[in-house]
């Protein structure tokens, strides 16, 4: 190599633009801060001192007070205390089973993206066949049958139900980042099969999952109130759950119209814990976007 | 450059790649056969469609061929199990198209140098680094400024260059370039291509420099292939090939290069009509649909390349020069 | 033959569009951008211009600001550009629907996306022919037939009834340049048109719009990066570079007398088909400006080799050289002949070339 050290001048030097992330907002670190509370809440419930949800310590139908921060229900428990332990239902639901969903789906995705041929035919055969079917009947269908409900069946229904979707989306995500041309590149190099997964593939896919997780997440909780809507899920003297909750109030509302706190205090909670996820999910998918053109 | 007594470092014998469309068939490769002699290099032009990225990608075994033999180094590639095959990246490497997309934008680019290192186990910690540390150097990025760096927040011209610093970690044999700087301004194209010069030459490299843009080509390669739908027209030193074309398509195909010089002569007569479908190529010649001394015997009967002469050959039935040997 | 066309208009008869202090400023997230920087221009009838410049140079904004064909959000648009009579810049949409089309056309790069692929080709010719000039159904496809052998498709009748996805990427391009015709424009912009296609194809192109505006009568704007393109196909060109014009005059004359060291460079970078194989090329060292951060002075000062005090304080306007038409924009221009003169530090360095720390 000669030595034709041209002298730099300083714009050269300059890498022209230095990584400018547009910062998280305040909006959304609200909104984490908030899902993190609830989530806080939902593992520590037995070690808080929180009211007993199941007891029924008070006088019913009482107003939102001090001792009872949300007021009563109709059978004299404590609603705040419900709600706490009821996030327990909530958000296991969810999580739970989308850690099912993305533990079978995701990865099986990304095989089918990444060897194509056969095995893809196959999955996609199946997954598709599954997607084309509405799962929601299959979950009503089920768990009217499988009693009695507990919070692990549940779970299990609900996650494996959604592993096609999941399959497909993580499976279109593969896909995009598996057509681009370091992949070729990695394979050109000697990279052995797992190592290109690992280390080209999910870093480009986490993101898409990430935030497809969280509005997983999203639905399955609001998926939760429909099933407690049909009585499907959580029995409510077992255990509190915001969709039993709610269908709770519904139906005591039309006896005792005075308690709004019965049906409003779970409604809010369920409505803002969605919003949220719903919102750091699309902010996060954002963020995390490279490609997007950013002038 | 004589190339009598060098060594063939990479032989095509009817190389032939076709791919299945439903049930239809492309032959996108139809059978060609060169050879890459050490420390050259050869150009591969055509226009799209003519198959020279795909015999590019056949080389480097991404894409399966489907016919013919491939030699590297005396070793045929198909006749390798899984182990010697993927031993065989070692000795060849391939810079891409699209610099942006070739590297992964959520790796760092010392990291994305690094990789054949890792992958292979070569080096490790202080050595490692030494070595990305200088191949960065040789194709001009600071790395102290720069390594640390997302490969996203490069330019074109910059993600080229860190690709080709990639691909020599491993000091290969050979390199293939497919379409190297057609993404790039004519500015950045002219460093790229001076930096390839100036690396074949320090490292002892033997090119297969694969693109559409003439000037180009032969402003990089010793020797030029000419390919037209799957076929080979003709190959030569890139001098005699430019100056004294044989085949009517390279000429037609000169003709129409457009030189930035206004005082040049344009062809006058311009190859018309369109490149026939490769799902159906004419027999015999593939050209002879819009060869103007195209006969009877073109239709039925397929020219092969044969000499005419220093290095030159042509795969016509009516060449240009040489017509009587 | 073609080239004749090109050298023997010197003189502008009527300037068929007027370009004077064009800017265009995007308002991004990270402030101003200004992608074209006082631009001022004029174009005769029947003449072909050629604008010039890498990526980042401004050609294309430049060309659909011309058009009009900028939003109206985030981008402010200074100047004037009279193409006409009309004025473009401020005017209305239903302005500039009255004059797109019948005055002026434009013809993109990418073939693939210009045309609407789920609609037959023969209905998107005739429908400018239908709106604007209020020809029924049978006449619309009479002229649509008439423009496809025009632009010399093979069996016009049939392909009237085809799908762009059915025709290769030349022959897209030439019913772009039907329905760009349809309607008689005066004035054809035509942006990259031929990138992308095979050298073949771009030769046949070429031609065609060639022979187009003999028996059209129109002027053309080719907007390219491609100096070969440029070389022979145009009258005169302009050399853009950070959005500005940097020299301008008859396409032999900046050819053959460049003042301007970024057309040298340019030229000097580009590899040719008549020189030997293993020529070096020349580089320019650095990388095109940050638009967003255009400091004062002449923006191809930092990579420029003759560059002198003056110019990274002061940014040089276009002068004339003398000859008809001929302007550049340097402090330190190459002197007539195009060879560099020796620059008032005293020293000739020479353009850097490899090992640019880039």
């Amino acid at each position: 190599m000669t030595n034709n050290e041209v002298a730099i001048s300083p714009a050269e030097n300059v890498v022209e633009q230095p990584e400018r992330k547009e910062p998280i907002g305040i909006f959304t670190w609200l909104c984490i801060g908030w899902l993190a509370l609830n989530a806080l809440v939902a593992v520590l419930a037995p070690l808080l001192p929180i009211p007993d949800p199941n007891q029924m310590i008070s006088m019913p139908g009482m107003g939102m007070s001090f001792g009872h921060l949300m007021g009563t229900d109709d059978l004299g428990r404590d609603i705040f205390g419900r709600l706490a332990w009821g996030s327990r239902i909530s958000l296991g639901v969810g999580v739970g089973s989308m850690a099912i969903a993305f533990g079978v789906g995701g990865p099986l995705g990304m095989l089918a993206a990444y060897r194509r041929g056969k095995i893809d035919v196959l999955l996609s055969s199946a997954m598709f066949t599954f997607l084309a079917f509405p799962s929601i009947i299959a979950i009503i269908a089920v768990l009217s049958f499988w009693t009695p409900r507990s919070l692990g069946k549940i779970i299990v229904v609900i996650g494996i139900s959604s592993i096609p979707l999941v399959y497909r989306v993580m499976r279109a995500a593969a896909l995009s980042a598996g057509s681009k041309e370091y992949v070729t590149a990695a394979r050109v190099l000697g990279a052995k099969d797992r190592r290109i997964i690992f280390r080209e593939l999910l870093p480009n896919v986490a993101p898409t999952g990430l935030s497809f997780l969280l509005f997983g997440i999203a639905t399955v909780i609001a998926l939760e109130g429909v099933l407690a809507f049909l009585g499907l899920s959580i029995a409510p003297d077992i255990a509190p759950s915001w969709g039993n909750m709610i269908n709770d109030a519904r139906q005591s509302l039309n006896d005792v119209p005075q308690n709004w706190s019965l049906i409003i205090f779970p409604s809010a909670i369920l409505c803002l814990f969605i919003l949220a996820l719903n919102f750091v999910g699309d902010r996060l998918r954002s963020y995390f976007d490279v490609t997007e053109v950013k002038l | 450059m004589s190339e009598v007594n060098k060594k063939v470092v990479l032989s095509a014998k009817n190389l032939e790649v076709t791919f299945r469309k439903g049930r239809q068939r492309v032959s996108a490769v139809a059978g060609i056969s060169f050879d890459l002699y050490e420390g050259e290099t050869l150009g591969l032009v055509g226009e799209s469609g003519c198959g020279k990225s795909t015999t590019g990608r056949a080389l480097m075994q991404i894409v399966p061929s489907t016919g013919g033999q491939i030699f590297v180094d005396g070793d045929e590639l198909t006749s390798l199990n899984k182990q010697e095959a993927r031993n065989l990246r070692r000795k060849m490497q391939m810079i891409f198209q699209d610099p942006i997309s070739s590297l992964n934008p959520r790796r760092r680019v010392k990291d994305i140098v690094a990789e054949p290192l890792d992958c292979w186990k070569t080096a490790k910690g202080a050595e490692r680094d030494a070595i990305v540390s200088d191949l960065l150097n040789k194709v001009g990025i600071d790395p102290a400024v720069y390594g640390n760096r997302y490969a996203r927040q490069f330019s074109g011209g910059q993600c080229q260059r860190i690709s080709i610093a990639r691909s020599l970690a491993m000091r290969p044999r050979l390199l293939i370039c497919d379409e190297v700087v057609s993404a790039l301004d004519v500015s950045i194209q002219a460093q790229i291509l001076n930096l390839l010069e100036d690396l074949k030459k320090e490292y002892g490299l033997t090119m297969l420099f694969i693109a559409h843009d003439l000037a180009v080509v032969k402003n990089i390669s010793d020797r030029v292939a000419v390919m037209y739908l799957g076929k080979l027209c003709e190959i030569g030193p890139s001098n005699t090939l430019y100056d004294t074309p044989a085949h009517p398509y390279t000429d037609f195909l000169l003709g129409a290069a457009l030189e930035a010089d206004p005082e040049i002569e344009q062809s006058h007569t311009t190859l018309g009509g369109e490149p026939p479908s490769p799902l159906n190529p004419p027999s015999g010649c593939r050209f002879r649909t819009r060869c103007p001394s195209a006969t009877e015997k073109c239709a039925v009967e397929e020219p092969q390349l044969r000499d005419i002469g220093d290095g030159h050959q042509v795969a016509c039935h009516y060449p240009l020069i040489g017509a009587n040997q | 033959m073609s080239q004749d066309n090109h050298s023997n208009n010197q003189t502008i008869t009527s300037d068929l569009l007027v370009v004077e202090n064009l800017t265009t400023t995007f308002h991004t997230a990270r402030g101003p951008l200004p992608a074209v920087g006082g631009v001022s221009f004029r174009l005769g009838a029947h003449e072909t211009l050629g604008i010039v410049g890498e990526s980042g140079s401004g050609k294309t904004v430049l060309s659909r600001t011309i058009m009009g064909l900028q939003p109206r959000s985030n981008v402010e648009v200074g100047g004037s550009v009279l193409l006409g009579g009309h004025q473009i810049v401020g005017s209305s949409d239903d302005a500039l629907r009255d004059i797109w089309g019948t005055k002026v056309a434009m013809i993109f790069q990418d073939p693939m996306t210009s045309l609407n692929p789920v609609t037959k080709i023969g209905k998107q010719i005739g429908e400018s022919l239908r709106v604007r000039l209020g020809m029924n159904k049978a006449e619309a496809k009479a002229r649509a037939i008439e423009l496809l052998t025009l632009v010399g498709i093979p069996s016009p009748a049939e392909r009237y009834e085809a799908y762009p996805t059915q025709l290769s990427g030349g022959m897209r391009q030439r019913v772009m340049i039907a329905i760009a015709l349809a309607c008689n424009p005066t004035l054809l912009l035509a942006d990259e048109p031929t990138t992308g296609l095979d050298v073949t194809i771009q030769a046949q192109i070429l031609d065609l719009l060639d022979e187009l505006q003999l028996t059209m009568k129109m002027s053309v704007v080719l907007v390219t990066h491609d100096l070969g393109v440029v070389a022979t196909r145009t009258d005169r060109i302009i050399v853009m570079y950070a959005g500005r014009i940097v020299e301008m005059g008859t396409t032999k004359e900046v050819f053959r007398d460049h003042r301007m060291p970024y057309t040298r460079a340019l030229l000097e970078s580009t590899p040719r088909v008549s020189n030997p194989s293993h020529t070096r090329l020349q580089t320019i060292p650095g990388r095109p400006p940050n638009l967003l951060k255009l400091t004062e002075g002449c923006a191809f000062a930092p990579r420029c080799s003759r560059a002198i005090e003056k110019c990274s304080k002061e940014r040089p306007d276009l002068e004339p050289t003398g000859t008809d038409g001929h302007y550049f924009a340097c402090w330190n221009p190459l002197d007539a002949s195009g060879a560099p003169v020796i620059s008032t530090t005293g020293s000739t360095k020479e353009f850097g070339e490899d090992n640019v720390r880039s």
